[in-house]
C-alpha cells in the first residue's frame, strides 16, 4: 500500500498521482495493490463528498485520475478485480432524457460503498431496464432523470418491470434533481432522493448492507 | 374544491382584462403590490399534450400551435402566458452538435435538450484569452456546428478583415466547403427571423383575446460567466476541472465573457427598447461547487455582470435552477428591487423571507405536484404560497420550471382558479 499515491489522488493532486503510479511499476509494484490504493482513495473522496467537503469538481477530477490509472495498471493486471459484496444495482437515465451528470454520481458513490453496478447510460427504454433485470438479476434498480419529462418515463419503466412480472424481484429508487415525493408516487418506486447520498443509504437500507 | 368559486374577471370586456393583466403584471415586476398576485404560464409541451399534436408539430406549425394557445388561455385564464421558451429552426440549418429536438435526434415526442460537449479545449484557453472571435470562428464553429467544418481553413481573421491589401484573400470564401457552410448561415438567419415574426403574431393575436405577453421575456439571453464557458464551450466536465487545474486561466477567461455579454445586452437593450436581461443560471446551484469555489468562480463574476446591467438600466431576472437555500444570503447582496428570480426547487417560502425585498420573485408552484396531486393539494399548497410570499407584491405565481408537460388540466385549472381566490391583496 502506497499512503502517498492513496493521498495524492485524494487531495486532488493528479499530477503527482500518475507519477507515483508509474514509479510504484517501474519498481515492480502489484498492479492490484495499486487498485487497491485507487480505491481507498475514492473511499476518502466519497466520504468528503457525503460530509460536504468535496463537491462535483472533485469527483470528477478524482474519476479522471482514477482512469488515466487505471490505463497505465489494466494491462498489467492477469486476473479481475474483486468481487463486490453490497449487491447489485442496475442504473439508467429514463427514456427521453440524457442527462448523466446526477446518474454518474450515484453510480461512483454506489461503487465506493461496494455495490455492483451496472450502469445502462441514458435514454434507456423501459423494455431495456425489463431485459437487463432478467439477465442481470439485480436487487435494485436506480431510474435517474432530469427533465420533468421524466417523471412520466419512470412511472411507464415502472409498469413496464411490473407487466413483465418482475416488480418484486427488485426495489426501485428514483432520482434527480425535480423528484420529490410526489414523484415517487406517481412512478410508484419504492423510495426517491435528490442527491447520490440518500442512493446509498436507500441501498444499504434495502439490501442490509453496512 | 370550492364549487361556488367565480372567476373575478367573468363578464369583464377584453380590452378592460388585457388592461388590467398588463398593470398587475408589472405592478410585480416592479415590486408594487397589484390587485391581486398575478399568474403566469409557461406552457411549453402541455401545447402538444392538450391539442393532440406532436412537439415536432408544435415548432412546425406555429399557426397551429397558437390555435391551441388561444384555447388554453381561455380555458384557463391566467394573467399572462406564453408557448414555447425556443425553436429549433436555426440549430437545424447549421447543424448544432449541442442541442437535440423532437423530430431530429429524439422522436416527434421528446423534450428538447441540451448535449454539452467539450468543444473547447484545454489547450484551446491560450487562444481564446489571445483573440477570442479568430478562434471563435476558425476552432469553435467548426467544432460545434456540423456545416461550419470548412471554417477551419480560413486565414486569420485579421487577414481578410484590414483592407484593401488583404482582399486578394477573399477566395478563401469561395472553397465549396465555406460555400456550404455561408449557406447554412444564411438559412439559420432566415428561421430565426421567421420564429421572430411569428412570435410577434402570436403576441399580437394573444393580446386581441386579453392576454399580454410576458415583458421579461423580450430582453436579452445572457449568461452567468461561469455558466457560458460550462454550457457551450468547456462542458461541465472540463470545467470542474479547470476549476482545480488552471484556476487562472478560467478566471481570465469569464472576465472576457463578462465584457461582451454586458456590451450585448446594454446595446440589444437601447436598440429594442426591452429594458430586461434574462440570465439561466445552471452551475451555481447548491451542490454543483463549494461554497469557497462558488465564492470565487462564480458569484463575484455573475453579481459584477448583474450591478452593471442595473446600472445601465436593465433589470436582469435569473432563473434560479436546482436548489439555491444554501447561497440565498449571497442573492440578498444585489441591488435592492432591480432584479429577479424565478425559483425551481429552492424552499421557495424561505426565498421569500431572505430575498422578498431584493428582488421580484416568481415560482411557487412544484411541476410535480400539477402532474400528479389532487386539487385539495393543489389549492393548499396555492393558499400558502399566497398567504406567504404574496406580502407587499412582488411575487408572480409559475411553476418551478416555465414549462407544463405533463401537468393534468384540471389541476391547472384548480391553480389558477385558486390563486386568484387566495392573491388577492
Amino acid at each position: 500500500m502506497s499512503e502517498k499515491l492513496i493521498k495524492a489522488i485524494a487531495e486532488m493532486d493528479d499530477e503527482q498521482a500518475i507519477t507515483l503510479t508509474k514509479e510504484l511499476l517501474s519498481q515492480g509494484s502489484d498492479p492490484m495493490e495499486i487498485l487497491g490504493d485507487c480505491r481507498s482513495a475514492m473511499e476518502i473522496v466519497g466520504k468528503r463528498f457525503e460530509e460536504g467537503e468535496y463537491f462535483i469538481s472533485e469527483l470528477i477530477l478524482a474519476g479522471e485520475t482514477l482512469t488515466a490509472i487505471s490505463g497505465l495498471v489494466k494491462p498489467l493486471l492477469k486476473t479481475s478485480q474483486a468481487e463486490k459484496k453490497g449487491g447489485k444495482v442496475i442504473i439508467g437515465t429514463v427514456k427521453g432524457d440524457i442527462h448523466d451528470i446526477a446518474k454518474d454520481i450515484v453510480t461512483f458513490m454506489l461503487d465506493v460503498n461496494g455495490f455492483e453496478v451496472k450502469d445502462l447510460g441514458v435514454d434507456v427504454a423501459p423494455e431495456i431496464f425489463v431485459e437487463t433485470i432478467k439477465t442481470d438479476q439485480p436487487e435494485i434498480v436506480a431510474l435517474s432523470g432530469f427533465l420533468t419529462l421524466a417523471h412520466t418515463s419512470m412511472k411507464e419503466t415502472v409498469d413496464a418491470i411490473k407487466t413483465a412480472g418482475l416488480r418484486e424481484k427488485v426495489k426501485i429508487m428514483i432520482g434527480g434533481g425535480t423528484i420529490d415525493a410526489q414523484v415517487c408516487n406517481f412512478a410508484k418506486a419504492d423510495g426517491w432522493g435528490t442527491d447520490a447520498m440518500t442512493a446509498v443509504s436507500l441501498a444499504k437500507q434495502w439490501t442490509g448492507a453496512n | 374544491m370550492s364549487q361556488t368559486f367565480i372567476d373575478p374577471d367573468a363578464g369583464k370586456s377584453t380590452e378592460q382584462l388585457f388592461a388590467e393583466r398588463s398593470k398587475r403584471i408589472m405592478d410585480a415586476f416592479q415590486m408594487k403590490q397589484p390587485d391581486r398576485i398575478p399568474i403566469m404560464l409557461g406552457l411549453g409541451y402541455l401545447l402538444a399534450d392538450m391539442g393532440g399534436v406532436t412537439r415536432q408539430e408544435l415548432y412546425e406549425n406555429p399557426a397551429k400551435s397558437l390555435e391551441i394557445q388561444k384555447k388554453i388561455a381561455l380555458d384557463f385564464q391566467p394573467d399572462t402566458l406564453f408557448g414555447l421558451f425556443s425553436y429549433p429552426g436555426a440549430s437545424i440549418a447549421l447543424g448544432d452538435q449541442m442541442t437535440k429536438w423532437p423530430g431530429h435526434g429524439l422522436g416527434p415526442n421528446g423534450s428538447f435538450q441540451f448535449a454539452e460537449q467539450e468543444f473547447m479545449k484545454p489547450e484551446d484557453y491560450d487562444a481564446f484569452l489571445d483573440d477570442t472571435a479568430d478562434w471563435a470562428i476558425r476552432t469553435y464553429l467548426p467544432r460545434a456546428f456540423s456545416t461550419l467544418k470548412g471554417f477551419s481553413a480560413l486565414p486569420p481573421f485579421q487577414m481578410l478583415a484590414f483592407g484593401h491589401y488583404y482582399l486578394t484573400n477573399l477566395p478563401a470564401f469561395a472553397a465549396p466547403p465555406i460555400v456550404e457552410g455561408l449557406k447554412a448561415i444564411s438559412k439559420g438567419i432566415q428561421a430565426t427571423l421567421e420564429v421572430n415574426a411569428g412570435v410577434m403574431e402570436t403576441i399580437k393575436a394573444m393580446a386581441e383575446i386579453g392576454f399580454p405577453f410576458p415583458a421579461i421575456l423580450t430582453g436579452a439571453l445572457v449568461e452567468a460567466p461561469f455558466d457560458f464557458m460550462s454550457d457551450t464551450l468547456r462542458g461541465m466536465r472540463g470545467i470542474m476541472v479547470d476549476i482545480h487545474r488552471r484556476p487562472e486561466k478560467l478566471l481570465a477567461a469569464q472576465e472576457k465573457v463578462l465584457r461582451f455579454e454586458l456590451e450585448f445586452a446594454v446595446n440589444l437593450s437601447k436598440a429594442t427598447g426591452s429594458p430586461y436581461a434574462f440570465l439561466p443560471l445552471h452551475r451555481g446551484s447548491d451542490g454543483f461547487m463549494s461554497l469557497p469555489q462558488f465564492e470565487k468562480f462564480y458569484w463575484p463574476q455573475l453579481k459584477s455582470l448583474m450591478v452593471q446591467l442595473v446600472d445601465n438600466g436593465i433589470t436582469p431576472w435569473c432563473f434560479y435552477e436546482g436548489v439555491w437555500d444554501q447561497r440565498l444570503e449571497y442573492l440578498a447582496e444585489l441591488p435592492k428591487g432591480k432584479t429577479g428570480g424565478l425559483f425551481q426547487s429552492s424552499d421557495i417560502f424561505k426565498v421569500g423571507e431572505v430575498l422578498g425585498d431584493t428582488m421580484f420573485i416568481m415560482g411557487g408552484m412544484p411541476n410535480s405536484l400539477l402532474q400528479g396531486g389532487t386539487v385539495e393539494q393543489v389549492r393548499e399548497r396555492t393558499k400558502q404560497v399566497c398567504e406567504k410570499l404574496g406580502k407587499g407584491g412582488g411575487f408572480v405565481m409559475t411553476t418551478g420550471v416555465l414549462e407544463l408537460e405533463g401537468s393534468d388540466p384540471k389541476l391547472i385549472k384548480a391553480w389558477v382558479d385558486a390563486t386568484k381566490e387566495f392573491g388577492v391583496y
